[in-house]
């Protein structure tokens, strides 16, 4: 038997070890670099993952948007699979971005939840984006539910400012009782954020390549099979 | 020359193909369709008769290649397993909805005598709900004929239906014929209705296995086959 | 010249209330939750004005769910829906029959929640009927926006009524907090809501979803 010992790196593979080998740098900053927050004390390092977390959850819902949008354009399935797959890890993202925010609320705010515009619009986004998988498992007919995930894809980012906007006014009525959320960042902070945001960046390309991947092949062989 | 092969043709395929996702259904069907003629599509179950003749009513728009309707919407008409009843509706409601959905100003009498030519008189104010199989097709066949259509797309209108409505059906497409209109039949009693047709498209093999007239149709494939 | 929208719009009434199941499914739903709602306060106590123009809003929402797929269900039947897309004219005018069956349906609906919030939740103060009413309508119109845009899309599927309101629900968050703001507002003494601001965000979004259900809906539709 003939063994191809010779590694080949995909393009997905490679994000995706830059992606794992930025994020162990990353750590570097996180625990060594950045210095320990007064008042919080080491529950303040959740921030590093929290937020490019939070922004890399909105970059995928703007490409399920993007790509949504090329779909009914064009109606090529690899816009649809692009879509899919960011909505996938977006929802993941979002997830973290939930959970990081709410141990972060526990310690500094006292409370697991607030209605903080910014929680709220993750957390209804969260809710569109779940419901935009359900309804790509729940309809047979696989053009129409492509079309139809397009249209939702395109509406549900369309919403997403008025969604903030709607969040922000409703907590007016009550006072605003906490300030806003970072304030004056030290330096060495913001170094090590902006490490963390460039490093998972990397990952979630990676991954997302991968995702696609995998989901235009799986559409291969199934046509294979019905052929 | 091009012009004059061309006079009278109300519908005109050129090369159309079509894909189910990644499947092919067909390719590369050209046809053209004069006023006054039948064409018959034929082949086996699964060969895409249906999913041709949405192609040509404009309900699909083909993968590749172009439809050329030179009938404007309002005088082209579909006939297929699907009535397009509404239930709740009595057959003058319905009547008077697709009137007033085609732009069509017509008359409480007008309708009426419609729905005595299709058999349904005392019918007219009964809800669509409570009719039969064979009630509700002809119902539909006068949805068909209020249009007056230039353009007639039958999907297998027969289906259903019991011998004497058959039989109306069949006079309608005749007397539709003589009056100019064109029209495209999915038939699966091909046998029976191969006289009443000009021109043929045997569906086999996602290709056109056979495109001509009838008489050529019945020497050619199917005593052929026998 | 005839307004077609118009014919699709009586046509859709016409049978919803030939068999009456379209309207009284969502008016008893919806009466419903008002009740249970007022089991959620202690005997004796006040449901705030906020939390009635919550419930209020809660129950049309679930109405727009059961009233749309009513509506869409009516074109599966015989596939109308076919011959709609064969007729001559826009596919788009099926999206606006829809929208005002369905604004006539949810007005209908309302009619009855409004004295059962008044009688169950004890809300007897209205501040400005017109100006209410007004905003209720405005409201009303980003809902039907929706509910016509993606009503469309589960029918024929078994489970449509929870997998719309899945999909339907987070979409509706903006407009719902206006509602429920400003019926704080109208339930209540006429204060503390900025009234001008959510007008603002409920014309904003009922724009937004206008545009979007006038481009898209024949995405949604038009498929065969």
């Amino acid at each position: 038997m003939n063994v191809n010992n010779s590694i080949t790196l995909s393009p997905a593979g490679a994000l995706a070890l830059a992606g794992g080998l930025s994020l162990a740098l990353a750590q570097y900053f996180i625990w060594i670099y950045a210095p320990v927050e007064a008042t919080m004390g080491l529950v303040q390092k959740i921030f590093y993952l929290h937020l490019p977390v939070a922004w890399w959850g909105l970059i995928c819902f703007f490409i399920v948007f993007c790509a949504s949008i090329g779909f009914l354009l064009r109606r090529s399935p690899g816009m649809d699979q692009l879509a899919v797959s960011a909505a996938e890890i977006g929802l993941l993202y979002s997830t973290l971005a939930l959970a990081t925010g709410s141990l972060w609320a526990r310690v500094s705010w006292n409370t697991w939840w607030t209605w903080d515009p910014r929680l709220s619009t993750a957390l209804i986004m969260w809710f569109i984006y779940a419901g935009y998988l359900v309804l790509r498992q729940s309809i047979e007919n696989r053009r129409k539910m492509r079309m139809v995930a397009a249209v939702l894809g395109v509406v549900a980012f369309l919403n997403v400012p008025l969604v903030f906007l709607s969040a922000r006014m409703w907590r007016s009525i009550h006072p605003a009782v906490f300030a806003a959320e970072e304030g004056g960042l030290e330096p060495e902070m913001l170094i090590t954020v902006i490490v963390c945001v460039a490093a998972l960046g990397l990952l979630t390309a990676g991954l997302l390549l991968f995702r696609f991947r995998q989901r235009n092949m799986q559409d291969r062989v199934r046509d294979l099979y019905i052929q | 020359m091009y012009e004059k092969e061309d006079q009278g043709v109300l519908l005109e395929l050129k090369k159309v193909s079509h894909f189910f996702d990644q499947r092919l259904v067909f390719r590369d069907i050209s046809l053209k369709l004069k006023k006054g003629s039948v064409l018959i599509l034929a082949g086996p179950n699964g060969a895409g008769k249906t999913t041709l003749i949405n192609i040509m009513s404009g309900l699909i728009s083909p993968a590749s290649g172009s439809v050329l309707a030179r009938v404007p919407c309002e005088k082209r008409a579909f006939l297929g397993h699907y009535t397009f009843n509404y239930p709740g509706l009595s057959a003058l409601e319905n009547l008077r909805f697709w009137a007033g959905i085609y732009g069509l100003s017509k008359s409480e009498e007008d309708l009426t005598d419609l729905l005595v030519l299709v058999g349904l008189k005392g019918f007219v104010h009964e809800k669509a709900r409570t009719y039969s199989r064979g009630m509700a097709q002809r119902l539909s066949l006068a949805r068909v004929l209020m249009l007056d259509p230039e353009l007639m797309f039958l999907d297998e209108p027969a289906t259903g239906m019991d011998a004497r409505s058959r039989e109306m059906l069949r006079e309608q497409i005749r007397s539709a014929r003589q009056r100019g209109a064109g029209i495209v039949w999915v038939s699966h009693t091909l046998e029976e209705d191969l006289n009443q047709a000009d021109m043929v498209l045997y569906l086999q093999n996602k290709k056109a296995a056979f495109m001509g007239p009838a008489t050529e149709f019945r020497t050619e494939v199917l005593e052929a086959a026998q | 010249m005839r307004i077609k929208a118009l014919d699709l719009m009586a046509k859709d009434l016409r049978l919803v209330f030939s068999d009456g199941a379209g309207i009284v499914q969502p008016v008893l739903l919806g009466l419903i939750l008002v009740f249970v709602f007022s089991l959620s306060t202690p005997v004796g106590e006040e449901v705030s004005a906020q939390a009635a123009a919550a419930i209020f809003w809660l129950a049309t929402s679930f109405a727009v769910i059961l009233v749309f797929n009513t509506l869409y269900s009516l074109e599966g039947a015989n596939q109308a829906r076919i011959g709609l897309l064969l007729a001559p004219i826009p596919v788009q005018y099926i999206w606006i029959g829809k929208a005002l069956s369905g604004l006539v349906l949810l007005l209908a609906a309302q009619l009855f929640f409004l004295p059962a919030i008044v009688v169950f939740l004890g809300q007897d103060e209205m501040h400005s009927w017109p100006a209410a009413l007004g905003s209720i309508m405005l409201v009303n119109w980003g809902l039907v926006a929706v509910g016509s845009l993606l009503g469309a899309m589960s029918q024929g599927h078994s489970a449509r009524d929870s997998l719309l309101s899945v999909v339907v629900f987070p979409l509706l968050v903006p407009v719902l907090l206006a509602g429920i703001s400003m019926g704080a507002y109208f339930f209540g003494d006429g204060s503390g809501e900025d009234l001008g601001g959510w007008l603002g965000l409920v014309l904003a979004f009922n724009a937004l979803f206008t545009g979007a259900a006038l481009l898209l809906f024949p995405f949604i539709y038009g498929e065969y």
